[in-house]
């Protein structure tokens, strides 16, 4: 029995992996190492990792963008008609990208809250700042327009988005409170919050930072929020500042852009402003697992095949388009080229982008900031060997093809149909559900609406 | 080294009583035919001494000062007390009986005689068990032991096996029994990082093995405190029997296959169905058949890709992958045993070596196990022992049954497409063939050039020390070990980069696992009879620490192939290392009272404290109280001749499941979140500090009876669990950047009857006897705050209040329109008046449903009934094991398979059927080619899952001792067994009922089926001899 008394405190254990909260903050190397799991977070594949991107895509491009793939959740969405909505409030990718976004907050509300542990030494507090803070106003506003209204349509300070939540919540059960279990902010709000980040961050953040947020990331992300909400002159204004400020270039080729670690051993080209790193040991790219798949003749290429632009969509290109024949052919199905490097980084926002929202707001405001919309246009068009447009020919629509035919596969259509109040395309070149419709918004996930009674679900679920 | 000295300090503390001992020799003989019967059990009354006859009979015995009374038991026999009086030769008769009611049971901490039981505990024989045709002796207890559910999951090699005693007590918490093998509670969580979950307790060799406990009620488990709540197994192996070493050789082998076929279509079926779909989206779209982008062109350009272009020429030739992926398995298995010593030691060591091929393909296991049981009475008031055995256990795995690789997915591929690629007469999809083909993943390729194997070392010690202090008292300090080391190591070669796509140029990857499970349990025994009063006491205390290691180290881009270590590789590209830990002390009491052989009482207690547990509630304390009345003792029922026994019993009390993961109850950051090769940390748990065990409070009322002279013997049991402050992962909304939080929350029931019944039926030349059991049980989750938990393929299982543990839970099938080929649902919506809306709604408006329970993947009945046969030399005996009232959910591959062509996959013969013209009645829906149609989550795809399987069947010839004289052989013995060769179930439309898939498993999900292969039906030759 006396063996006893000495194994009592043999009890107190702790865990080697995991550390209690005040040891986990307790430095300034702490304080950086959440930051990174909030990047770590925002490259879930649920997030910036490749769903927030894929599903724009799918939602808006049936004709052109054929799902052959047999995840039941994206079928869902690449279901959807006019007449019916077969999206369930349990889809897996409503549920996933909400709840990862949500962890992702957290960090940063975690990071924001403990900025006191910083000495600046390994990082400048204001970049800490300013990147959590980037990177919360970024899921809101994607939060924002994959489960609210889109801007505009209706009362923005009536229809709802998402719960905001920006303050850590608390690692002791008994710290939760009614707090914890929040009603849906409005479109305005949630919209008013990313904005307000995002704009703190552009004033925190340095200009360069390796694959980090930058200035220029979060003027970028603002002039996406901006032509959301058409107001152009903020939009142009921002994406003028990322072009002058002279840090980021076209690639040339066009091939340059992509296969990233097949080309270039993982070093992202230049015109990247914003991109999710991946690594032969961290990280998947999400829009390579559906839309890429083994090419023979390149190794290193990969994914599930599922996701196969039609013919339909190669005819939008005029001839001699590199990006018109920028395919390739895995077991029948056509792959578009830009995701087949298994390895290759997630473009989140490139400098071509900057170009066309430029050229799209200066011709809106019939302004020449930076330069005239004509030669935006052109800079890109001449990249992929075609010639210049004339002045006669520019117009909203062949901007916004542009647009299109450039930025496809990287989570643009969507939002560009609805701040556009366009309609998607439906099967067999029929159209599909128009800007407006609920069914081109998720449903607030089951799970959430289950456990916290505050939600109200959106229309049509 | 502290602690061992104060072992040896206790030890010292005990040198004072000395006792007087004469020693009793004799033989035992059976009064049937006078001939000597080797292995009886020979035991002083009232201790814990005992011995068993040599192979000639003889046993020879110390009798201690007070040792009145001999027992002689044996299986088969009847139980026979001897007054031993002045003589010093005692030689006995016994009698032939198949009887178990005086058996002795072991309780934990101790042993008792069965038919002194208060609480319930069902024993299965090492015999029973001898040389089953299984790896692992979990699967040896089916249909042998009443309220116990025993489920492989999966004709895997090596794979978790489920174990449930009399339901399933917890959520969140571990649901398996805890299994104890001489007294050291083993570590039996899988260590598996490939393929499924596999089971630690297959390093046991089952020969090995004297008896096995399991410990139902609260009474017999409570012992076992905060550990007892899903039912503690007992295992107890073989000890040296003195006299003349007796040298058994067994050698059995065989062969194994798949117990079921599931028919598929062929090409031409195919081809007709996915046209038929094809054809409905193009009229839907308007589009011509002929129009080059119409579906009909394309599935035309599908099926002749994908058959290597073989397809339009030779539109009828099929290929039967089935016939790929399964083999015929092997079985060898060879064992070797001494038994022996003299009266101051004896010893047990054996040596087995197990072979064994997978019926599918790229699956085997191979395991060496030997062990030594040795004891030794140094003086009269001590004896010391060891019982260690070593095993190495190699398994060569298969990916888990959710992965492309996974063989019996192939059944998924198209029928035209030929398992070789007839360009490079490779396996097609192997370079430099055509790497898109077939059109998944061909998992031909993974086991021709690619391996996982995971090799474990495992060793089982316990050394004790027994102090006889004085008269009936006894100390008993042992010390235990249970060594876990494992090694996983794989290799993907290039070929496989179409699934393991980072293995372009080789991808390899080394795993260790380093498990240190020690336990000391040091107790007192005390046995003493005061007149009419015997008295049993138990007090002691145990520690047990565990503390799991483990590291990683992949690299990828090798040089070639042929170099497959990771020293080869140009990029470590995983690498990591982790540790956890848990401790357990604990202290117990058990006093058991009889008076006047008829009334029994017992109570224990035991506390409990665990690292596991939240500082407010580090230590938990368990008691149990029993009682029992042997009626038959009683005057007025001794008159009664058919009635030979009658016992009343009863019990209550509370016992725990601390099974609940190491470190739930801290707030937590993971420093696992690194980012672009920068680590990183995240919060990843919120704290509670007040969690503690779960509890679950048993009541148990049985009877104990034996008519015709204890040729019938039987149980009959009631119980009720309470199971409450179950640990339960509590979803919270993810807008805290948390899913869940664990707590104490909520209850969950269980009820049920289990009758045991035993019966000789002939006795004489012809020996025939049965053995029956049967088992009820209900469980009913009581309270769980309205939390909606699901777990499963597509989240079907579900707990919710009300329902048994992880029904199934979705949208009610209603057939086929026969209108217009459109799946039906049931709307069951609630009306205003609370009545339920049946209107059937089509295909479209499948949201409107309501999802509704539609089956339980839990048996309402199990059972097992034992048919034993003896003539002369023959021996035969069969076992049909019955599971009832369970369903399986298939929607895993029927969502794909049985889904009436929404995809390529290839189908289930059964979805001809389909709906084709307006009119047809039936219940596969049209074809609708990338249109869902009956795909979704609905009853369609719950079967029922009952079965009644002729689990074990053993025949066998020994010959008599004369002709073996000649050869001078003790005995001899051929036999043929087999192992499931029937399987009853009510039309199962995949391989096999007993299955849960094991990409899913979990508390909540169980009925699974997903593509998981089928338990194999093997035969065996096999031959025993004794030297």
């Amino acid at each position: 029995m006396a063996i006893a008394t000495g194994c009592q405190d043999k009890l107190d254990i702790v865990p080697n992996q995991s550390l209690s909260p005040e040891k986990a903050l307790s430095t300034e190397g702490d304080l950086v190492g959440a930051l990174i799991g909030a990047y770590d977070g925002l490259q879930s594949a649920s997030l910036y990792g490749g769903d927030i991107q894929l599903v724009a895509d799918m939602w808006a491009n049936r004709y052109y963008l054929r799902f052959r793939g047999t995840f039941n959740g994206l079928l869902q969405i690449a279901s959807i008609t006019t007449t019916s909505n077969v999206i369930l409030t349990d889809n897996a990718w409503a549920r996933d990208t909400w709840a990862d976004a949500y962890e992702t907050i957290n960090t940063c509300n975690v990071v924001l809250d403990n900025l006191e542990l910083s000495e600046g030494v390994i990082r400048p507090t204001a970049s800490v700042e300013g990147e959590a803070l980037f990177i919360r106003g970024s899921l809101y506003f994607e939060l924002a327009r994959l489960y609210g209204r889109t801007w505009g349509d209706g009362n923005n300070n009536t229809n709802l988005a998402v719960p905001l939540v920006l303050t850590p919540t608390p690692f002791q059960i008994d710290g939760l409170n009614e707090s914890d279990y929040p009603s849906r902010n409005t479109v305005a709000e949630v919209y008013a919050q990313a904005k307000s980040d995002l704009q703190a961050a552009v004033t925190l953040l340095p200009e360069t930072n390796q694959h980090y947020a930058t200035k220029w990331a979060a003027l970028a992300q603002l002039s996406r929020i901006a032509l959301m909400q058409g107001d152009y002159a903020t939009a142009l204004d921002a994406a003028n500042q990322v072009i002058e400020s002279n840090r980021y270039s076209l690639t040339e080729p066009f091939n340059n852009l992509w296969f990233n670690y097949i080309n270039f051993g993982g070093v992202a080209p230049l015109e990247y402003i914003f991109y999710i790193k991946i690594t032969n040991q961290d990280g998947t790219n999400g829009l390579n697992t559906y839309y890429g798949g083994t090419i023979s003749s390149i190794p290193g290429t990969a994914g599930r095949r599922d996701l196969t632009p039609e013919t339909s969509w190669v005819n939008l290109h005029e001839t001699g388009d590199v990006r018109r024949t920028y395919f390739n052919t895995s077991s029948g199905r056509r792959l578009t080229n830009k995701h087949l490097d298994r390895f290759g980084h997630v473009p989140v926002i490139r400098l071509a982008e900057m170009y066309l929202t430029r050229a799209e707001a200066n011709f809106r405001l019939g302004s020449n900031v930076g330069d005239e919309p004509l030669n935006d246009v052109n800079r890109i068009r001449t990249r992929v060997n075609l010639p210049n447009l004339d002045i006669a020919d520019l117009d909203l629509d062949a901007i916004l093809k542009e647009r299109f035919l450039e930025l496809a596969y990287e989570g643009h259509l969507l939002h560009d149909i609805k701040r556009t109040r366009g309609t998607t395309a439906g099967s067999n070149n029929t159209n599909g559900p128009a800007w407006d419709s609920p069914r081109l918004i998720f449903p607030v996930p089951q799970r959430e609406t289950d456990v916290n009674k505050n939600l109200v679900q959106n229309e049509g679920y | 080294m502290k602690r061992s000295l104060l072992v040896l300090v206790a030890w010292m503390i005990c040198l004072s009583s000395f006792a007087q001992e004469r020693v009793i020799s004799g033989k035992i003989t059976s009064t049937e035919d006078g001939s000597p019967v080797p292995g009886v059990n020979v035991l002083v009354k009232g201790t814990t001494i005992g011995t068993a006859s040599d192979g000639n009979g003889s046993y020879s015995i110390s009798l201690p000062e007070g040792g009145t009374t001999l027992i002689f038991s044996f299986i088969g026999f009847k139980t026979t007390e001897v007054t031993v009086g002045s003589r010093s030769i005692v030689d006995v008769a016994i009698e032939s009986d198949a009887t178990q009611l005086s058996e002795v049971v072991v309780t934990g901490y101790g042993s008792q005689l069965k038919q002194d039981l208060t609480g319930n505990i069902a024993k299965v024989s090492g015999a029973d068990i001898q040389n089953a045709p299984v790896s692992s002796f979990e699967q040896a207890l089916q249909g042998r032991a009443a309220g116990v559910y025993v489920n492989s999951q999966s004709g895997k090699l090596g794979q978790a096996i489920s174990v449930r005693v009399r339901g399933n007590s917890s959520i969140s918490a571990s649901n398996q029994p805890l299994y104890v093998l001489d007294g050291v509670p083993l570590t039996t969580a899988s260590q598996s990082n490939y393929g499924g979950a596999t089971n630690p307790l297959i390093d046991l060799n089952p020969n090995d093995i004297e008896s096995i406990e399991v410990l139902k009620d609260a009474a017999a488990g409570a012992i076992y405190g905060s550990r007892a709540a899903n039912g503690v197994v007992l295992i107890t192996t073989k000890k040296g029997k003195s006299g003349r070493t007796s040298i058994n050789f067994n050698y059995q082998t065989g062969f194994s296959e798949s117990t079921k076929r599931v028919p598929f279509l062929n090409s031409e079926q195919y081809a007709e169905l996915l046209y038929e779909g094809a054809k409905y989206i193009d009229d839907d779209n308007g589009t011509p058949y002929d129009d080059e982008f119409s579906e009909t062109v394309y599935v035309t350009d599908w099926m002749q890709y994908f058959s290597y272009d073989q397809w339009q020429a030779n539109p009828t030739k099929t290929y039967e992958w089935q016939d790929v992926v399964f083999q015929k398995g092997s079985y060898q298995q060879a064992d070797l045993q001494f038994s022996g010593g003299n009266e101051n030691t004896k010893f047990y060591l054996s040596g087995q070596y197990l072979k064994q091929g997978g019926i599918m393909i790229g699956n085997n296991l191979d395991r060496l196990t030997a062990r030594l049981n040795i004891e030794n009475k140094a003086t009269d008031w001590l004896t010391i022992g060891l019982n260690m055995n070593f095993a190495r256990t190699l398994n060569r795995r298969l990916p888990d049954d959710n992965a492309f690789s996974n063989p019996l997915q192939s059944v998924a591929l198209m029928p035209m497409t030929p398992s070789i690629d007839p360009n490079t007469g490779l396996p097609a999809g192997t370079p430099p063939g055509d790497v898109n083909i077939p059109m998944y993943y061909n998992p031909q390729i993974t086991v021709d050039y690619a391996k996982y194997t995971a090799e474990s070392f495992r060793n089982f010690s316990n050394a004790f020390a027994t102090f006889k202090l004085m008269p009936g008292l006894i100390f008993q300090t042992e010390l235990g070990l249970d060594l876990l080391t494992q090694n996983e190591e794989s290799y993907f070669q290039s070929q496989t980069k179409r699934n393991q796509t980072r293995a372009t140029r080789g991808l390899g990857s080394n795993r260790g696992t380093f498990i240190v499970n020690y336990n000391t349990n040091n107790y007192f025994n005390y046995t003493k009879r005061f007149g009419k009063s015997d008295l049993g006491v138990t007090l002691g205390m145990q520690f047990q620490e565990s503390t799991s290691k483990y590291n990683f180290v992949e690299g990828m881009d090798f040089p070639s192939d042929s170099y497959q270590k990771i020293a080869s590789a140009a990029t470590i590209s995983g690498g990591s290392s982790s540790e956890t830990n848990y401790a357990f002390l604990s202290y117990f009491l058990r006093a058991n009272y009889k008076f006047s052989d008829k009334y029994l009482f017992s109570a224990s207690g035991r506390v409990d404290g665990s690292s596991r547990f939240g500082v407010n509630n580090r230590y938990g304390f368990f008691p149990a109280a029993s009682a029992g009345w042997i009626m038959s003792e009683e005057g007025f029922l001794k008159s009664i001749d058919v009635l030979s026994f009658l016992k009343l019993r009863t019990s209550y009390g509370i016992v725990g499941n601390s099974e609940i993961g190491n470190f739930p109850q801290l707030g937590l950051f993971t420093g696992g979140s690194s980012y672009a090769g920068i680590g990183g940390q995240s919060p990843s748990q919120i704290g509670n500090p007040d969690l503690k065990w779960e509890t679950s409070k048993q009541l148990d009322i049985g009877v104990d009876f034996g008519f015709f002279g204890n040729r019938l013997t039987g149980e009959i049991d009631y119980y009720t669990r309470t199971s409450e402050d179950l640990l339960l992962n509590v979803n919270i909304p993810a807008s805290t950047g948390f899913r869940s939080v664990v707590k104490n929350l909520g209850s969950i029931e269980n009820k049920g009857f289990e009758l045991v019944l035993n019966s000789q039926n002939t006795v004489g030349d012809l020996k025939w006897s049965t053995s029956f059991n049967i088992a009820t049980n209900r469980g009913k989750i009581l309270d769980i705050q309205g939390q909606v938990i699901e777990g499963g393929v597509g989240g079907l299982n579900r707990a919710m209040e009300g329902e048994n543990l992880g029904v199934f839970f979705t949208v009610e099938y209603a057939g086929v329109n026969p209108d217009n080929g459109d799946a039906q649902f049931y709307k069951n919506t609630k009306n205003a008046d609370g009545t339920i809306d049946r209107t059937i709604v089509g295909n479209a408006d499948y949201n409107q449903a309501q999802r509704v329970v539609v089956g339980d993947p839990n048996p309402k009945f199990i059972g097992g009934i034992t048919n034993t046969f003896s003539y002369k030399g023959f021996d035969f005996s069969f076992l049909f094991s019955g599971v009832f009232g369970n369903d399986v959910s298939v929607y895993g591959m029927g969502q794909y398979s049985m889904a009436n062509m929404i995809y390529e996959d290839n189908q289930t013969a059964d979805q001809m059927n389909r709906w084709q013209n307006p009119g047809d009645i039936t219940n596969v829906p049209q074809a609708r080619y990338y249109y869902g149609n009956g795909n979704q989550r609905s009853s369609r795809f719950i079967v029922d899952g009952s079965f009644v399987r002729l689990r074990n069947v053993n025949f066998g010839y020994t010959f008599s001792k004369d002709m073996l004289k000649a050869i001078k052989l003790q005995s001899a013995r051929l036999y043929v067994s087999g192992q499931n060769l029937l399987t009853f179930t009510k039309d199962y439309p995949l391989w096999d009922p007993e299955v849960n898939a094991d990409s899913f498993d979990s508390n909540i999900s169980k009925g699974n089926d997903f593509y998981t292969p089928p338990q194999p039906r093997t035969i065996l030759f096999g031959v025993n001899i004794g030297f």
